[in-house]
């Protein structure tokens, strides 16, 4: 699918060339070992490198520049995978032939360097009245979560049931760790990304592969380096308490329940963990959807979702707060009813056709041939849509059925008004 | 069938109108695996007194109706239709706005059959006490799900500050209490009179042969009976051009004040080629004083006035439009002082040099947006509802000078057109 070539040593450029886009995509992506200070840092050093750079050092002189460019599409973002932060960068351009201008891409590519490595120093380190204000939006974006109880109850259960775990980790750190950001502590971070992290770039579009190839060796000069071994997951214990209710003043009840499953991504199993979720609450026909919602009438949304790199499964539900307990049982029958083996030929054909639906339909967008890419390459094997359908074809009632025997509960949280 | 070719956008539209007066557009792209279907009805949440077809006395119906029944669509006798469209891996959905309703699926397998499920799901009504009974704890629960949400609360909050009579101002999946009220037969009714073929529209993009999917289409289509399509009779009372209600606050469990400032749209009476201008202009100025390379973005940027969340908008229909500006912020006023002064300034910090670098973002804009089966489909509908054509924003983008940019701002700009919401913290000291 993409065609890999080894700029450095740990730097990997991967180029696709496709006639499918109007637009060509590219990304780069920085990655380091998961932790909490360093997601910190790594939040407000992606939010600086957005802001500005050492040729467009406003703000606003760099965003007129992207807009006289086509409104070309740029920014940093920073995102988890496993134990591993993120930093991205994301660019979308127009394809110079539906422009009245042309060398658009090659002024993309130039400006490519630019944000990369021509930072906005002074005196050898960040601006610090930036990395200030990019702190505190980083401390408002955490706080945020506050306002959207579905997203805060989300975060409170996987605080209960993996404490100091990647999977509780937040790709943005801690209002804590962001305050402790220096720009001294910024500029050593980034030059360690710079210079240390595993990098991945990748272009996808309609491109002479090798003139941006060249272009790209080019203007990308990172030099080898041999990324840190990331560590180990550590060992978990259950959580404390299995039931946790806690009180904000809203309408509804956010029931949220932590299951964990020892299957994980890529492992020999996960196919058949990934039909077991899609029986169980991935999709409109799944169990949970069908009970909860259609029979019952007690939720607009009740979905489960599988984690596969931290092993776990969430199902969530918005509730009636009176109705907690029917809504609990409801879910829990659904479980048990896989366990029993009660699946239908039709919920596991219709879950083997929406995983191949949905596989292919994210191979339609250029962002997810990228990320879809970059997940499956570290499984070692040529990915390919039919590999996929095949291993899932394989999969039987009895495997989910065996899927749902390991399941076992971690916690669950309900969040509800006050007068419940 | 006639064909539309866009040559500088490399694109090929299909279009017929079928004999029972349904428009079928169909858009092929090369290179996907995936095709995307929508099938729209001109009927939303504002659409509550209308003359029911066959009677000539108009009605009142309960709020919430169109979303009501969009739901009640999906169940039939036999079950429930999600269940057809997973089985041929289709993700089926659907989705109720102020003036549309759209029923829609994406798949990349099967398509002829889940293009059959959509057209005889939507066609074939099935509503009874029971179901539609049942039902009402399922909406009661997504009503309740959206009271929680602070920034829908915000915007609803703005727009029923703008509005004295236009259903805009009542939200779309209308209360617990209307949602009680709603009959099977409320349904029927609705349905009989907004679900006409001539009152809806088909869009197919994706990897499909255009002559093959129009013949399938058809013969679907001709196989079914309407009666004679006859026009639709909306009533809305009259709406003066001052908001409502100047200023409004809530209280919520949130951790940081939220400000919207709205402006009320006066020209909403527009169709065709001159709406798609005017509306164009009016975001052209938007971006051009509140955007991000504006000097107004980056003074309340830098003094921490705004966050992330700073957002700004125009939505603009028949009867009905609006501007808003806002943003999560910890001194609400100060910031809706400031939007306000640029909306006073607008004459002067409309420059030529700055519309014609938001010029250039837009064309950008549209033709990244093409890449999206799902903003072609919807968008596309969205224009035709409005005699609008979406292939044609670009070259009209091309043709908007700075003076058509600040006519379209003055039509919202008037002292008497804004209004300002605040969400506050709950927690928060009385001043």
């Amino acid at each position: 699918m993409f065609l890999t070539t080894k700029i450095a040593e740990g730097v990997n450029l991967h180029i696709r060339q496709t006639t499918q886009f109007k637009t060509v995509n590219f990304s780069i992506k920085w990655r380091a070992p998961l932790t909490e200070e360093k997601a910190a840092e790594r939040a407000v050093l992606s939010n600086v490198l957005h802001h500005s750079n050492g040729k467009y050092k406003k703000s606003a002189q760099f965003r007129s520049y992207l807009d006289d460019l086509f409104g070309t599409v740029l920014y940093f973002d920073a995102s988890k995978r496993g134990n591993e932060h993120t930093v991205l960068l994301n660019i979308e351009t127009v394809n110079d032939q539906y422009l009245a201008k042309n060398n658009v891409l090659n002024d993309v590519l130039d400006l490519l360097k630019t944000v990369v490595f021509e930072p906005n120093f002074e005196n050898g380190q960040f601006v610090s009245s930036i990395v200030e204000r990019e702190k505190e939006m980083i401390i408002q974006r955490i706080q945020s979560i506050f306002d959207d109880k579905t997203r805060y109850a989300q975060t409170r259960l996987t605080q209960i049931i993996r404490p100091n775990h990647p999977a509780s980790i937040s790709a943005n750190g801690t209002i804590d760790t962001v305050k402790q950001v220096t720009p001294q502590s910024l500029t050593e971070c980034y030059n360690s990304m710079i210079n240390e992290d595993q990098v991945d770039i990748y272009v996808v579009g309609d491109i002479d592969v090798e003139e941006v190839q060249k272009k790209l060796i080019q203007v990308l000069q990172f030099k080898d380096r041999t990324p840190k071994k990331l560590e180990k997951q550590n060992q978990v214990s259950k959580p404390e308490q299995e039931y946790t209710k806690e009180q904000q003043d809203m309408k509804q009840g956010k029931l949220h329940i932590g299951l964990s499953t020892p299957v994980l991504f890529g492992d020999e199993d996960f196919p058949k963990m990934q039909i077991f979720n899609g029986v169980f609450g991935g999709y409109a026909h799944s169990k949970l959807f069908m009970n909860v919602r259609e029979r019952e009438s007690l939720a607009y949304y009740a979905s489960s979702s599988y984690s596969s790199h931290y092993g776990l499964i969430y199902v969530v539900s918005g509730i009636e707060p009176a109705k907690e307990k029917k809504a609990t049982d409801v879910i829990f029958e659904q479980l048990d009813a896989i366990k029993n083996g009660e699946i239908s030929d039709l919920e596991l054909n219709q879950t083997k056709a929406m995983l191949t639906n949905q596989l292919k339909e994210a191979l339609d967008l250029a962002r997810g041939q990228i990320d879809i890419y970059d997940q499956y390459k570290d499984l070692g094997e040529t990915f390919s849509i039919d590999l996929w359908k095949e291993r899932w074809a394989n999969v039987t009632k009895e495997d989910v059925q065996e899927m749902a025997s390991q399941i076992e509960l971690e916690a669950i949280y309900f969040l509800s008004g006050k007068e419940a | 069938m006639k064909t539309i070719e866009f040559k500088q956008l490399d694109e090929t539209l299909y279009y017929k109108k079928l004999s029972n007066g349904l428009d079928v557009y169909i858009l092929p792209k090369k290179g996907f695996s995936k095709t995307f279907v929508t099938f729209t009805t001109k009927y939303g949440s504002i659409d509550r007194t209308f003359v029911p077809i066959g009677e000539s006395e108009a009605i009142t119906v309960p709020d919430g109706i169109a979303h009501f029944l969009e739901h009640k669509m999906f169940e039939k006798e036999d079950g429930d239709v999600f269940q057809q469209f997973s089985e041929a891996g289709a993700s089926a959905n659907a989705f109720t706005s102020f003036t549309r309703t759209a029923y829609l699926f994406s798949a990349t397998d099967q398509i002829y059959k889940s293009t059959e499920t959509l057209l005889n799901f939507v066609q074939e009504p099935y509503f009874t006490e029971e179901t539609v009974n049942k039902e009402k704890g399922i909406i009661g629960q997504e009503i309740t799900m959206y009271d929680d949400q602070p920034d829908w609360r915000l915007y609803f909050g703005a727009i029923e500050n703008m509005y004295h009579t236009h259903p805009v101002k009542i939200d779309i999946a209308g209360t617990i209490e209307s949602i009680d009220k709603i009959t099977a037969e409320h349904l029927y009714t609705c349905y009989n009179t907004f679900y006409h073929p001539s009152n809806m529209l088909l869009f197919v993009v994706g990897a499909i042969d255009p002559t093959e999917m129009m013949a399938f289409i058809e013969e679907n289509q001709n196989k079914k009976e309407f009666p004679e399509p006859t026009p639709i009779e909306r009533h809305f009372e009259e709406e003066p051009v001052e908001v409502a209600v100047k200023e409004r606050e809530l209280k919520m469990d949130v951790q940081k004040p939220k400000v919207y400032v709205g402006l009320k749209a006066k020209d909403t009476n527009l169709s065709g080629e001159e709406m798609l201008k005017h509306e164009l202009s009016v975001q052209i100025a938007l971006e051009c004083l509140f955007g991000r390379a504006s000097d107004f973005y980056t003074e309340v940027y830098e003094n921490g006035l705004i966050d992330e969340s700073f957002a700004y908008d125009f939505s603009l229909e028949k009867g009905y439009g609006f501007a808003l500006i806002g943003s999560d912020s910890t001194s609400p006023d100060e910031l809706a002082q400031r939007i306000k002064e640029e909306i006073n300034n607008a004459e002067q910090l409309l420059s030529q040099e700055a519309i014609e670098r938001v010029k250039r973002k837009k064309i950008g804009y549209f033709l990244r947006a093409l890449n999206s089966m799902e903003f072609i489909a919807n968008q596309f509908t969205r224009y035709k509802f409005n005699d609008m054509n979406l292939f044609d924003a670009v070259p009209v983008i091309e043709t908007i000078t700075v003076d058509d940019v600040i006519n379209a701002f003055k039509t919202i700009q008037g002292e008497s057109q804004q209004t300002l919401f605040k969400i506050l913290p709950t927690s928060e000291k009385e001043a």
